[in-house]
């Protein structure tokens, strides 16, 4: 009996993820489809932007300088007993570039424009915005969608790119606040032993990262059922996805050493 | 000339509207009717082509338009305007940008359309409103600025799903004599959902009652409340006692 009630669980979740999968390979495809010719309203895109990037940069700048100085921290008592101080910038850098700055800047990202995104995109569907749009014959993919899913994607790139710099600024203060290190030292040790490579590693992840989060968080937004509250699971249900699927392409990628 | 025929709508296990048929000339004006959760603002948006029928077809002017993408249905839907149940306003935009969106996104100039903005929001009794947003609106007069986008296009086919809902008796007159005045000028095909029965039939000529998804009823909105039928009598006078069921 607990079998068949497990079994049955577990058909259920597996059948309702893969409508929620299938739903966003198929908003996925309607994206590319409508970027071909790329015809994207210059004023939403500019808008989109603006609130998705210019918005982000404090919270994100704030974030990586403690990433970039956690990781001086966690690497200091290693450090200290090899005396390797040279190796304390490859290693904090190293870590920032290719996994945790792209990493902590797009989770900080869905939660902060995914989960905004999904819960604008909500309230306009259950208000019957969207339905008004394509009344007057305007394509909500288009007019909507897609600046939406440019912006995030374009603004996470530069926000990586931003939070990188600032992680290394926050590595190089934290190394010479609590190990002493110069500045010198610290700055030989990162354009001595990282590649560029290191640096576009966690670029391409970013770029990819924005994907998901954009795609995820539109679709929710759009296929909101039951108004106020529906919105508030819609939220939950893209933040959820979203982590899932940075977590998985992370790893893919890292895998791939792309 | 608007014609449904056969047209049935199921969403999941649930059959929304069962093989209605019904149609509409030019100019006319008809008014849908019905208990609550009957299907009468589906009615209207499968007529916008904003839900596509399960069943049946769907002609306007002639050409069935049933099954068509988004992209051959643009055509149509420029020429069709909607008053929707919830407004539908967006947010982003001031009460100018919302009205004069239509026009704005048929590349209308830009003084042209602040114009017609002003003219319509007069005509709904919204001047001076221009620059608020909808969150700043009451809902009667989100109604208004609803109305008045909707019109704003002179459009051929104009849906007005619950035109009047939340507007006090007065307001309410005033609106319909502003349609009536609209429509009579403008000479546009007019559909209206309303559960305001007595008020709507000052404005449509004819009436379709629709009851557990069907078009159960049609008639001169004028004899409505004497419709030989006991179920449609019932609902129009508001009586408690008769066979109607929901």
């Amino acid at each position: 009996m607990i079998g068949e009630r497990t079994v049955t669980l577990v058909g259920t979740r597996a059948v309702a993820v893969s409508r929620e999968v299938g739903g966003i390979t198929i908003l996925f495809g309607q994206i590319l489809r409508a970027l071909l010719p790329p015809r994207i309203d210059g004023r939403e895109l500019v808008k989109n932007l603006h609130k998705m990037g210019n918005r982000s940069v404090p919270i994100v700048a704030l974030t990586a300088f403690f990433a970039g100085g956690l990781m001086v921290v966690q690497s200091a008592p290693f450090v200290k007993r090899l005396d390797a101080t040279s190796l304390a910038g490859w290693a904090a850098g190293y870590a920032v570039l290719r996994e945790v700055g792209p990493i902590l800047i797009a989770l900080m990202f869905s939660g902060r424009v995914g989960a905004n995104n999904t819960a604008e995109l909500g309230t306009m569907t259950v208000t019957e915005q969207l339905d008004g749009l394509r009344a007057l014959a305007i394509d909500p993919i288009r007019y909507l969608i897609v600046p939406r899913v440019v912006s995030m994607m374009v603004m996470l790139v530069c926000l990586t790119v931003i939070g990188d710099l600032v992680a290394l600024v926050g590595a190089a203060i934290v190394a010479k606040a609590v190990l002493n290190i110069e500045f010198g030292i610290m700055y030989g040790s990162f354009t001595e032993n990282l590649t560029p490579h290191d640096f576009l590693h966690g670029v391409y992840k970013s770029l990819a990262f924005g994907w998901a989060i954009a795609v995820t968080s539109c679709y929710f937004g759009v296929t909101v059922r039951g108004g106020a509250v529906g919105v508030g699971r819609a939220v939950n249900a893209a933040v959820v996805a979203a982590a899932v699927s940075v977590m998985l392409i992370d790893f893919f990628l890292t895998y791939l050493n792309v | 000339m608007i014609q449904l025929h056969d047209v049935g709508v199921r969403f999941g296990a649930r059959q929304v509207l069962d093989a209605v048929t019904l149609s509409v000339p030019r100019g006319g004006r008809l008014g849908v009717i019905g208990p609550a959760a009957a299907g009468k603002s589906v009615l209207v948006k499968v007529i916008a082509g904003l839900v596509a029928p399960t069943t049946g077809r769907l002609v306007i002017d002639g050409i069935d338009v049933t099954g068509f993408s988004e992209e051959r249905l643009a055509p149509v839907r420029a020429r069709i305007g909607m008053l929707f149940q919830n407004y539908a306003l967006y947010d982003f935009l001031s009460v100018e940008g919302n009205v004069g969106f239509p026009l704005v996104r048929r590349g209308e100039p830009a003084d042209r359309v602040a114009t017609r903005v002003r003219d319509r929001l007069r005509a709904v009794g919204l001047a001076g409103s221009e620059a608020k947003l909808p969150s700043q609106l009451s809902g009667g007069m989100k109604k208004r600025v609803g109305i008045a986008r909707a019109t704003i296009a002179a459009p051929e086919l104009v849906l007005y799903d619950e035109p009047t809902a939340g507007l006090d008796p007065v307001t309410t007159s005033k609106m319909y004599d502003l349609l009536r005045a609209d429509h009579e000028r403008s000479g546009a095909t007019a559909i209206a959902v309303s559960s305001d029965v007595a008020a709507l039939i000052t404005f449509v000529d004819t009436v379709v009652f629709v009851y557990q998804g069907r078009a159960h009823y049609q008639g001169p909105a004028a004899t409505v409340a004497d419709a030989p039928d006991p179920v449609v009598r019932q609902f129009v006078r508001g009586a408690l006692d008769g066979p109607l069921v929901g």
